[in-house]
């Protein structure tokens, strides 16, 4: 084989081999929120017993907002660790699910079966989820005191990570 | 061949129902999705982060037609490789009807990519944008094949051409022929 075309060849494929092979091993779900650092999307969304709740309202504690659904198994692990936290931080910081594409009889069932944390919100058309870029279910979002987005978590939380990220956004 | 089929009977109450009805059931159907389209209308903050419309508010098929083309050039958060358009995923229904909404206020192509590039990065764009490091992607395809056709050129060029020398007593033979 000529050399030289080897060489040349290894020279031109190896980078874009190389380029392809990081880009096939990242998780669009791991990529940063860009809404990092920003004010977060505001919305007004409804409770399942009716009540309007408006994100604008809760400033001065910290928000955590968290999409859940109970076809999700990531979700139905991490509730009962929700359940604690919001116990643990009443009335210094505001707990909001919102249901992702799920129904809301069926949010209300297992609420009823196995109890709620804060506020379970409907969105309907998923208009909230697509203004947070939310990728999958369970997402969390944490919204420091002055309303700007300062963490994303991807997957179930744990008690002790849930607590340190809220004491950050403090 | 006979008909086996009943004769039509006079019209009763009960044949002009359905007829009766039918308005009824169509106000119902509009009041519903009315409905439906108001609880998925856009909130103060998500036009204050769009701005004012730069396109045309679009209706019936050249919606529906725009809708498929700007669908398609989103990126289904839950799939992979696929577009808006073409997943049947909630989450892709989901951003498909909103982009169908921002067409309906008249909101451009650029306006509706950018608006969910705000919350999903631009990884929710098919095609990266042609700018920075993403420029790699559009001219490395185009350098690639310029420089093959270029080295196949300068191969062709340079390779010698190969002289059968058993025919050449023929070719001689040929010639001397030729000058008789």
């Amino acid at each position: 084989m000529n050399r030289t075309a080897l060489v040349v060849g290894l020279f031109l494929s190896l980078p874009l081999l190389v380029f392809l092979a990081l880009g096939f091993r990242s998780d669009p779900k791991t990529i940063d929120s860009p809404l990092l650092g920003k004010p977060a999307p505001s919305f007004e969304l409804v409770d399942l017993a009716g009540t309007p709740v408006a994100l604008e309202d809760l400033r001065g504690k910290p928000v955590l907002v968290n999409f859940w659904a109970t076809w999700c198994q990531p979700c139905i692990v991490e509730h009962p660790v929700l359940q604690r936290g919001a116990e643990r931080w009443a009335g210094r910081a505001h707990f909001l699910g919102v249901i992702y594409h799920d129904e809301e009889d069926a949010i209300r069932r297992f609420v009823a079966r196995r109890g709620g944390w804060g506020s379970t919100l409907v969105d309907p058309g998923s208009s909230v989820a697509i203004r947070y870029g939310v990728y999958g279910a369970p997402e969390t979002f944490i919204i420091d005191t002055e309303g700007i987005v300062r963490r994303k978590v991807t997957g179930a939380m744990t008690a002790g990570y849930l607590d340190r990220i809220l004491s950050e956004a403090s | 061949m006979k008909s086996r089929g009943k004769r039509p009977g006079p019209l009763t109450p009960l044949h002009l129902a359905p007829m009766l009805l039918a308005p009824v059931l169509l106000a119902l159907v509009l009041c519903v999705s009315s409905a439906s389209a108001q609880e998925f209308e856009l909130g103060a903050d998500e036009r204050r982060q769009l701005g004012e419309p730069l396109g045309v508010a679009l209706t019936g098929a050249a919606l529906e037609t725009r809708a498929h083309e700007v669908g398609s050039l989103l990126r289904c958060p839950v799939c992979q490789g696929l577009s808006v358009f073409d997943s049947p995923v909630p989450a892709a229904r989901a951003m498909q009807a909103k982009v169908q909404l921002l067409l309906e206020a008249g909101y451009s192509e650029g306006q509706i990519l950018n608006y969910f590039e705000t919350s999903y990065g631009e990884f929710v764009r098919l095609s990266p944008k042609p700018e920075g490091f993403n420029l790699v992607v559009w001219i490395l395809p185009v350098l690639a094949t310029l420089l093959g056709l270029g080295l196949v050129a300068v191969r062709v060029k340079r390779a010698p051409v190969e002289v059968d020398a058993t025919l050449e007593a023929y070719r001689e033979r040929v010639r001397k022929e030729v000058a008789e």
